[in-house]
């Protein structure tokens, strides 16, 4: 078995007169992500993961609703650390899908896989914006008025995502492309509905929530519809954004501080 | 100290002790022995849900018709049974005179009382830590003959198991887990015998249909999906790679007894996406087979997919009927493939009858006079990737269809999706993966459709539909009561008309819908069951 433990290797810092055997195990624990975080690391990494992973977390790891398997791209729940996501990948979740990869498999193996799953995130403290994150704090309530539609931190309205912590799970360069080109990929929740009732009235709002059976839509006045889908006469699906572009009306710097300051927010831990 | 020195070393080290079960065993009432001559005639006893499918011709179609489309809209939930182990669940519970019969995730079972849900006893089977399994930890279901259910386990087991008490009479290893075969489905009893498939598909296996005899476990016949070296077929694989080529054989199959055949789908050709190690047709993956009932000897084979490089397993239970087609009495197969087209299959002689697509497909112009795809080119996976339609899961997957003999149509559950596929070299290494490849959705879910379908067999064109949010994986069945069941994935339960696909009935059970609904009677009452998440529910109609 090679599971490593984070508590164990932090008590043989202090106890250095234990034995060479554990004292390799720290090495191990310590420096195995380093050790194998070079692009050729990534790409094996990719490789392996895309043969043995991909089933049930998707070929590009962002999971799959029919297995359960979760994205992968974004906040790990279970796994905060390095050496945490390398003893996942080698004991598995217990009573889950989740197994652990065969005994062979070698740890070197195990700790590319690890980089390239931290390859799918960023490491904000690596990445060097062009941008002001405070003049774009100043932009995003003043100028560009994004907050009369996205609260952050509880400040703000309703009517777009909160984006509190969307730097944790977007990268700047998405971000870029969500403020110039709100088109490009809206996500099924922020799309328009257009719901013509028995009544012959026509409502249009956000799809707030649809099943098999029923739908419900928020107007542009915040006011909640909802509607049995047996009970309506039509339903048109627009898959649009309502958020403007700021490709005209900000600068290019003020783009890059308005990017600067989005991926500035996320949960201080 | 020594006393429980010894004491301890007994239970570390007694295997009777150690194998004991911590739970207290407790008989069902009694029931009369479910004989071949029953199981024939399972549809005479409707109040009973005896096999996977139901019947032999596995129609999924109950005779029981105190629900029925005037008083759908008065069912109430009577009883949950909530599976303790966390996972999905994708059981087909078995009824016999009023004891429930369900497993669970991983490889367990439980006996139940069909009318509370309250437990009587229960089997959990022991399973190795490093299982190989594709998709989930899932077990689909049991047979029974006599008093003695079957079930196959992830580690590739077949187990007897005593359906008054629990207790293990025979449990022998299909094939070795660690060589990546695994079992989920119910087996199918065929006279005194145990049919059953093996899954692994995506681990380079060799796949096969086993017979084992009932009373004893010792196998009877096994018929390998792809022919060895000498056989016939065997040249539509190049090189070796018919070793490796996967075609396994992951859901139930159907019976005739008339012609006593036994009918059962094989899965993909491996590796999946990369067909350039695998030239040829990969006789017999992605095909329907028919058996004969006593040797297991092939009779006919029908393959959906030659050369599959999608994934499209012929993973779906076949439906048995006699219908008339072109103003002839014709014993035909039904089947709804995963690439996306319906067939109507002459089920004497395997000639294909009819042919068209029920769901969204962009990877053949059409199915020539013998059934064959007539491929669009330039449609197989590359390193770089192609949209393809279907995508990997299909038009449908391993969700059991339906037929109805009131309305005489087909019903399937269907999604009309894309998906870009990709290509990878790989080497085999046992145990391992072997797919060579894989795919990737470049929308979001809500973005694509599907429906519950319904099928004219005679003509293989669509008659109804029902839209449902995508991509839902629950089966269909259907009873004398005019009404249709099935779940959808944003965990819905509801009845459609059978003839007009008409909203009857829905209640919202918050999870996704994996399995598919059974239909079953105690005291004259009738009960709906279906899985959704971690609890079966049964439904009845209020008192």
């Amino acid at each position: 078995m090679h599971l490593i433990s984070q508590s164990r290797c932090k008590q043989l810092v202090t106890l250095s007169l234990f034995s060479l055997l554990f004292i390799n195990l720290s090495a191990i624990a310590e420096d195995g992500g380093a050790l194998y975080n070079t692009t050729y690391d990534v790409n094996l990494g990719e490789r392996y993961f895309e043969r043995q992973c991909s089933r049930c977390h998707g070929f590009d790891a962002k999971g799959n609703d029919e297995t359960g398997a979760p994205d992968l791209t974004g906040r790990l729940s279970r796994a905060s650390t390095d050496v945490a996501i390398f003893n996942i990948i080698r004991t598995g979740v217990p009573n889950t899908a989740m197994l652990p990869v065969a005994e062979a498999v070698t740890d070197a193996t195990v700790w590319q896989l690890v980089a390239y799953i931290n390859s799918l995130r960023y490491n904000p403290d690596l990445v060097d914006l062009d941008g002001n994150s405070e003049s774009g704090a100043r932009l995003f309530t003043a100028k560009g008025d994004c907050d009369s539609c996205h609260m952050v931190n509880g400040q703000g309205g309703r009517l777009g995502p909160d984006l509190s912590r969307i730097g944790e799970t977007t990268t700047p360069e998405d971000l870029g492309i969500a403020i110039m080109g709100p088109d490009e990929e809206v996500a099924p929740r922020w799309w328009t509905l257009r719901v013509t009732g028995r009544d012959g009235e026509t409502r249009e709002g956000f799809r707030m929530n649809e099943d098999s059976f029923s739908v419900r839509i928020m107007d542009n006045d915040s006011n909640l519809w909802s509607f049995r889908k047996d009970q309506i006469q039509s339903i048109e699906r627009i898959e649009q954004s309502t958020m403007p572009s700021y490709e005209q009306s900000l600068s290019e710097s003020e783009i890059d501080d308005l990017i600067a300051y989005m991926f500035s927010l996320r949960k201080e831990i | 100290m020594k006393r429980l020195t010894i004491l301890l070393s007994l239970v570390v080290f007694n295997p009777v002790f150690a194998a004991e079960d911590p739970f207290e065993t407790v008989m069902t009432p009694a029931f009369s022995p479910i004989t071949w001559e029953r199981l024939l005639n399972a549809g005479d006893e409707p109040e009973n849900w005896l096999m996977y499918s139901g019947t032999l011709d596995a129609q999924r179609y109950s005779q029981l018709d105190e629900i029925n489309t005037l008083n759908v809209t008065e069912m109430e939930l009577k009883w949950a049974y909530q599976i303790p182990v966390i996972d999905r669940a994708e059981t087909v519970p078995l009824v016999v005179d009023g004891i429930m019969f369900i497993t669970e995730a991983p490889s367990n079972l439980v006996a139940v009382d069909a009318q509370t849900g309250r437990q009587y006893w229960r089997y959990d089977h022991d399973l190795p830590e490093d299982l190989r399994i594709c998709c989930g930890r899932n077990n689909r279901g049991v047979a029974i003959l006599g008093e003695t259910l079957f079930m196959s386990t992830l580690d590739a087991h077949l187990v007897a198991i005593d359906a008054r008490t629990g207790n293990v009479l025979w449990d022998v290893e299909v094939a070795a887990y660690d060589s990546g075969y695994s079992k989920t489905a119910a087996p199918l009893i065929v006279k005194d015998k145990v049919v059953t498939g093996i899954a692994g598909g995506e681990f380079g296996i060799r796949g096969f249909i086993d017979a084992y005899n009932a009373e004893t476990g010792e196998l009877e016949w096994r018929t390998y999906t792809i022919p060895g070296e000498g056989e016939p077929g065997n040249d539509t694989w190049s090189g070796d790679s018919w070793k490796t080529g996967g075609s396994a054989t992951w859901i139930t199959g159907a019976y005739d007894p008339d012609l006593n055949m036994i009918y059962w789908g094989t899965g993909n050709p491996g590796p999946d996406w990369n067909g350039d190690v695998r030239l040829g047709d990969n006789l017999y993956s992605d095909s329907a087979l028919a058996l004969n009932g006593d040797t297991g000897e092939l009779e006919w084979y029908f393959q959906f997919t030659p050369h599959d490089v999608h994934d499209w397993d012929a993973i779906q239970v076949p439906i048995l009927a006699d219908i008339n087609y072109q103003g002839q009495e014709r014993k035909v197969m039904m089947w709804a493939n995963r690439n996306a087209f319906f067939y109507t299959i002459d089920r004497e002689t395997g000639v294909f009858l009819e042919g068209k697509p029920f769901a969204t497909q962009t990877w053949a112009q059409g199915l020539d006079a013998n059934g064959r795809p007539v491929r669009v080119p330039g449609m197989e996976p590359t390193y770089e990737g192609i949209m393809v339609s279907p995508p990997i899961t299909g038009g449908t997957n391993w969700y059991s269809p339906g037929y109805s003999q009131q309305t005489g149509l087909f019903y399937v559950t269907a999604f009309d999706g894309e998906q870009i596929f990709f290509k990878r070299d790989e080497d085999y290494e046992e145990g391992e993966r072997f797919t060579g490849g894989g795919g990737r959705y470049d929308q979001p879910m809500d973005a694509f459709h599907s429906s519950i379908r319904a099928i004219n067999p005679t003509t293989a064109e669509i008659e109804w539909e029902f839209p449902i949010l995508p991509r839902s994986s629950a089966g269909i069945t259907s009873t004398a009561g005019g009404l249709l069941f099935t779940g959808s994935a944003d965990g819905y339960f509801f009845a459609l008309d059978a003839a007009t696909g008409e909203e009857l009935w829905h209640i919202s059970l918050g999870r996704r819908v994996h399995a598919a609904p059974m239909t079953y009677s105690v005291e004259g009452k009738q009960f709906v069951t279906i899985a959704s998440g971690n609890v079966v529910y049964t439904f009845g109609l209020k008192e």
